[in-house]
């Protein structure tokens, strides 16, 4: 079974679920909202992100103004984009940094596998937010920060996943003749071990993802985050959500987006979740996020 | 969907009557000083009794019920209703006589001799004695543990007694303007044996309980010596650190009345007939500080065009939601020889970027320091970003906490914000203007402006020193380091039954506080 | 099965160790002085110096770490910065409320999740069980602060408002006399980890009623009840308490979201000023003390779980 095979295997199964299909949907409509919203937004609306429409809390233009008068609906469609890149850049970062941890630790075993699930277990021991706030006090809301940090709590959570597979695969019989050919050990967690353990990562890949979105919509949600005067749907509820009984809609669009776009992406992790657990016939209904905390 | 624009429409509809109805009341209100009002508002003669129970911001663990060191709103609200000074500034900013029933200067500015007001008792029922005014300020400039009303006294160089009613005042300078430095809420009068587990003063009430970061208990003090006054018999003030949660106690009659309303709510208030805003219009500034020796705030057409870029009435509006008034990069707008002749400087963005262009600096790049010091603050610095684009100056916020702002660099950051409440003119220069003030934040020290502030400090004659003030204030409009963009009106809230509020041009919130003329209808 | 425990503990002991470590190294990497920032304005250096030394501030490092951790085991977390009190004091109240979310929030998703997940695994392949599975995916995916806002558009502001959405705590009186402002709270945190405790107990029902143990109970004639309660649910109990286990740990973290929203007066809402002042002393105790309650609940859990591990019960019964 080649690499390619397993993958698309994965995603052919996964696809055929109809909650993969309503997940892409709705995370489709987000990110293109996400995407295409700071370039339609001005055009549509005639005020960019920062200038001023009318007096604070007023009901002018679609969605009304901002406690600064700012246009909310034009806001509301830039406000995606940051919050998305950071995310994504979070999640990958995670990814990354997990499954090598998580490869050379099931592939090598001993002491660097005591190491390396020594140190997570450190980092295991905070909750990913707090983690991040900790950091945030130390050094400030800056944007690359929040992309470390998230990016580093999810390490720990993904080495686990990655660990435990490189563990069913590495008694192989093709990764013991590449062992026999001495093939260098990089050589062999690239070629021969990442390709069979993309399952349980891709689906690492989503929850990481779903996760990320709503730790860096968090962090912004409470001014820790992305910093005025940045239109951004996390922040945008901060600073309009005195002013909910009034004017409710600058809390209400960026609320929706963020909750779509996650149900969305969970969807789809969900969807490859079941997918994984019936190629890898373990038998055992896999739940898309327990024990992931 | 179909339901929340039920919901909105109601309230707005909700919000045009409560409108309507206040437009009619608001001149009113202002030209009786509240005493009255439309609809359920309490009228006549003031009614004894009751308990008035006040939300205020702010406060923590560190809360005190020392008379000389206030520091957060609760405790200034508790000492200007334990204590009184010798002299205040009153709801106009003029000066009032408090303890003291009289205070004149000698011929050369260096004495200044108070006269104690008949019939004033502490607390206990003991009567004030000029002992106990020197032994107050002995507390005060104490020079192992120097209180938050010592640092504007630096010329005050002893007190002693004069007779059984008089105290003189000896400074090491002339000052003509030494009233306005006595009459400070942090220089409350206390007896000479006086102990903070007893805190025994003069004011409109007396302790009765206190708890630090939460509240505080006081009732009426039956020795004090307007006659009639305080109308309470009990004052509770109540610590509150979150604005919303204020003014939900606020509708939820928990409390009578709250400090501090944010200004993009005042129309929500409004709209609650239950409720009276209580808008007054200050002094209180938020500028912009620049330091003059620094780059590029060293080339005056630098500051000539930061100050044309800014729009001030879009200051106002988007960040004080209306609630202000345009200023004209001078403080102490209720200064006697306050320079109303200069004229209001208006956005000119055509001749902010010619003197940009001029100084070399087009397309100019400058890092702003902004912290939540205020409400506004940190608004007033997005609004001056979105502003400066027009003239093609790229402003970077840069947004720091409050402790790190008033940390290792203020009065170091190039380009930052300050807050000040309403001064007069010469306090507030020695305070933040001179070489050796504790808080110059432009590090301004321009040898014509110094020399006509300190010669002005010297001269009694009122009229040759409301000329030398307008010739420094000229100085300060044509090239100091100070954006003073506007005035703050201060917004406060109360209950439809609570009396005897009215604005307060001092920028302190509920009337300064003063709880003694309160009632409850 | 009890050197497994006894060798847990002690993983759990070193990792609190660590924790406490990356905690005091983080405080290193503050820039600026702590002695400035609690005396801020009224800095002099004859002050500063002075606190410098009364904080022991120009002790090395190693000796600044033992003496800190030697405060948090005797209880003095040392004292914050923008309140100048004695950080246990400023948390002494806090801990309790915070508390008092933690528990109702547990209590109610547990019985909760536990009742929908069995629903749910009765009624497998019905519509009961795509509702309950559907809803419960859709949950599970948003955010606390989104689940919290939805519920006080919902239950407060606009469409039914019933409930107070920010916490009022007068002085003096504990949050609990007002129950009506707990509501809110502690249903946005139960909505947040109810799901996957419904998911789990449902996918482990669903074998357990598939096992032979139930059949053999069902082929004794024994009534439907009487085999779900009496031998079912117990059976689904032991592997689903070790991930109820986590979600209340996580509900650790949570708190601080929701805390926030609400202006509950809790550990949370004191973290988020914390960190908004720069209180570096009350970070500190804040991130240890959550930590320290995640690290204890996961060992509980896997406590839990060795001692429900069959294979392991038998071992000491051998």
């Amino acid at each position: 079974m080649t690499a390619t095979t397993t993958q698309s295997t994965l995603l052919r199964r996964a696809w055929a679920l109809p909650q993969a299909k309503i997940g892409l949907a709705l995370t489709v409509v987000v990110v293109g909202v996400a995407v295409l919203g700071p370039w339609v937004g001005p055009w549509l609306t005639g005020h960019d992100t920062t200038s001023f429409a009318g007096k604070p809390f007023q009901s002018g233009g679609i969605a009304g103004t901002d406690g600064l008068g700012r246009d909310v609906f034009t806001r509301f469609l830039s406000g995606g984009l940051t919050l998305l890149i950071y995310a994504v850049l979070a999640t990958a970062l995670g990814l990354v940094l997990g499954a090598v941890l998580g490869m050379l630790a099931g592939y090598s075993g001993g002491w660097l596998d005591s190491l390396i699930m020594r140190g997570s277990d450190v980092l295991l021991s905070f909750p990913q937010l707090v983690f991040a706030l900790l950091a945030i006090a130390m050094i400030g809301p800056e944007g690359w920060l929040l992309v470390l940090v998230i990016g580093i709590t999810h390490a720990p959570r993904v080495a686990r996943v990655a660990r435990q597979a490189t563990v069913a695969v590495k008694d192989a019989d093709f990764i013991r003749a590449a062992r026999m050919y001495a093939m260098p050990r990089r050589r062999i967690l690239l070629r021969e071990v990442l390709p069979n353990i993309t399952g349980p990562l891709m689906v690492e890949l989503g929850l990481r993802l779903t996760y990320s979105i709503g730790y860096v919509a968090s962090l912004s949600f409470l001014g820790l985050g992305i910093q005025p005067p940045t239109a951004d749907w996390g922040l945008m509820i901060n600073e309009n959500r005195i002013a909910l009984v009034v004017e409710p809609w600058g809390v209400l669009l960026p609320v929706l987006a963020i909750a779509v776009l996650t149900v969305g992406t969970n969807l789809i992790t969900d969807s490859l979740a079941s997918a994984a657990a019936g190629t890898s016939q373990s038998g055992k209904p896999q739940t898309a996020k327990e024990a992931s905390a | 969907m179909s339901l929340d624009n039920h919901d909105t429409r109601f309230s707005r509809r909700k919000f045009l009557l409560g409108s309507a109805a206040l437009a009619g009341a608001v001149p009113f209100l202002s030209a009786c000083g509240g005493r009255s009002d439309a609809a359920a508002a309490p009228t006549g003669p003031p009614k004894r009794g009751g308990t008035l129970r006040v939300g205020v911001t702010g406060g923590g663990a560190s809360d005190t019920l020392d008379p000389h060191s206030p520091v957060t709103n609760p405790d200034i609200a508790r000492v200007r209703n334990l204590y009184e000074p010798l002299v205040y500034r009153d709801h106009d900013f003029e000066v009032s006589y408090l303890v003291a029933e009289k205070l004149e200067p000698s011929a050369d500015a260096r004495t200044w001799t108070a006269t104690l007001r008949e019939g004033v008792r502490f607390h206990d029922g003991r009567p004030v004695t000029p002992a106990d005014v020197v032994a107050t300020f002995r507390r005060v400039m104490d020079p192992d543990d120097p209180k938050s009303g010592a640092t504007s006294l630096s010329m005050l160089e002893k007190v002693t007694t004069k007779g059984d009613r008089q105290v003189e005042f000896h400074l090491n300078e002339p000052s003509a303007v030494f009233a306005d430095y006595l009459g400070q809420y942090s220089l409350g009068i206390v007896p000479a044996d006086f102990d903070l587990e007893n805190p025994v003063g003069t004011g409109p009430f007396r302790a009765a309980s206190f708890t630090a970061g939460l509240q505080s208990r006081f009732v009426r003090n039956p020795h004090y010596w307007r006659p009639g006054r305080p109308y309470l018999d009990e004052l509770v003030l109540i610590n509150f650190t979150e604005d919303d949660a204020r003014i939900n106690a606020l509708l939820a009659s928990q409390v009578d009345a709250i400090d501090q309303v944010p200004v993009s709510l005042v129309e929500v208030l409004r709209s609650d007939e239950r409720m009276r805003i209580l808008s007054s219009e200050t002094g209180t500034w938020l500028p912009f500080t620049m330091r003059v020796d620094r780059p590029p705030f060293d080339d005056v057409r630098v500051r000539q065009a930061l100050r044309l870029v800014i729009d001030r009435e879009q200051m106002i509006n988007q960040v004080l939601a209306g609630q202000g008034r345009v200023g004209n990069d001078l403080y102490a707008p209720f200064d006697p020889a306050y320079a109303s002749e200069l004229p209001q400087r208006t956005r000119n963005i055509a001749e902010a970027r010619r003197l940009l262009a001029e100084a070399g600096k087009s397309n100019l790049d400058i890092e702003l320091v902004t912290a939540p010091i205020q409400a506004g603050a940190v608004e007033a610095a997005q609004v001056f970003q979105q502003q400066a684009k027009a003239a093609g100056v790229n402003v970077r916020l840069r947004r720091v906490d409050t402790t790190t702002f008033y940390g290792d660099n203020y009065l170091k950051w190039d380009f930052a914000q300050d807050f000040w409440y309403t001064r007069n003119y010469l306090p507030q220069a020695a305070n933040g203007s001179l070489p050796d003030s504790p808080y110059n934040e432009t590090h301004w020290d321009d040898p014509e402006f110094v020399r006509l502030v300190r010669t002005a400090n010297r001269t009694s004659d009122t009229g040759e020193r409301t000329r030398l003030l307008k010739q420094a204030q000229r100085i300060e409009h044509e090239r100091g380091g100070l954006i003073v963009w506007g005035f703050v009106n201060q917004v406060d809230a109360h209950q439809v039954y609570v009396a005897g509020l009215v604005p307060d041009r001092t920028g302190l919130p509920l009337s300064g506080y003063s709880f003694g003329q309160v009632w409850l209808g | 099965m009890f050197r497994l425990i006894l060798r847990r503990l002690a993983i759990s002991v070193a990792v609190l160790w660590l924790v406490t470590l990356l905690v005091f190294v983080a405080t290193l990497l503050l820039p600026g002085d702590p002695a400035r920032a609690i005396l801020g304005q009224q800095a002099t250096p004859e002050r500063i110096a002075a606190l410098n030394d009364q904080l022991g501030l120009d002790a090395p490092v190693w000796q600044r770490y033992l003496d800190w951790l030697g405060g948090v085991v005797t209880g003095d977390l040392g004292t914050s910065a923008a309140s100048q009190g004695p950080v246990t004091e400023l948390l002494g109240g806090r801990i309790g409320a915070s508390l008092v979310l933690l528990v109702g929030a547990a209590v109610i998703s547990t019985v909760l999740g536990l009742a929908l997940g069995t629903w749910s695994a009765l009624r497998r392949g019905r519509a009961v069980d795509h509702t309950v599975s559907g809803l419960s995916l859709v949950v599970a995916a948003l955010p606390e602060f989104v689940i919290g806002v939805a519920l006080i558009v919902v239950l407060s502001t606009t469409v039914l408002p019933v409930l107070p959405s920010v916490t009022l705590a007068p002085p003096g009186e504990p949050v609990w006399s007002r129950p009506s402002q707990l509501v809110l709270p502690i249903l946005a945190l139960t909505l947040v980890v109810t799901p996957y405790i419904t998911r789990m107990m449902r996918a482990t029902m669903s074998e357990v009623l598939d096992s032979g143990y139930v059949e053999m109970a069902r082929l004794k004639g024994l009534p439907e009840r009487v085999v779900i309660t009496r031998h079912a649910v117990p059976h689904a109990i032991g592997p689903v308490a070790q991930v109820i286990a986590i979600q209340l740990a996580w509900l650790a973290g949570g708190v601080v979201v929701v805390e926030f929203l609400f202006r509950y007066p809790g550990i949370g809402q004191a973290l988020i000023d914390a960190v908004n002042n720069r209180d570096v002393e009350v970070v500190q105790a804040i991130t240890l003390l959550i930590a320290a309650v995640y690290i204890v609940v996961n060992l509980i859990a896997d406590i839990v779980g060795i001692m429900t591990n069959p294979k392991l019960r038998a071992e000491v019964a051998r």
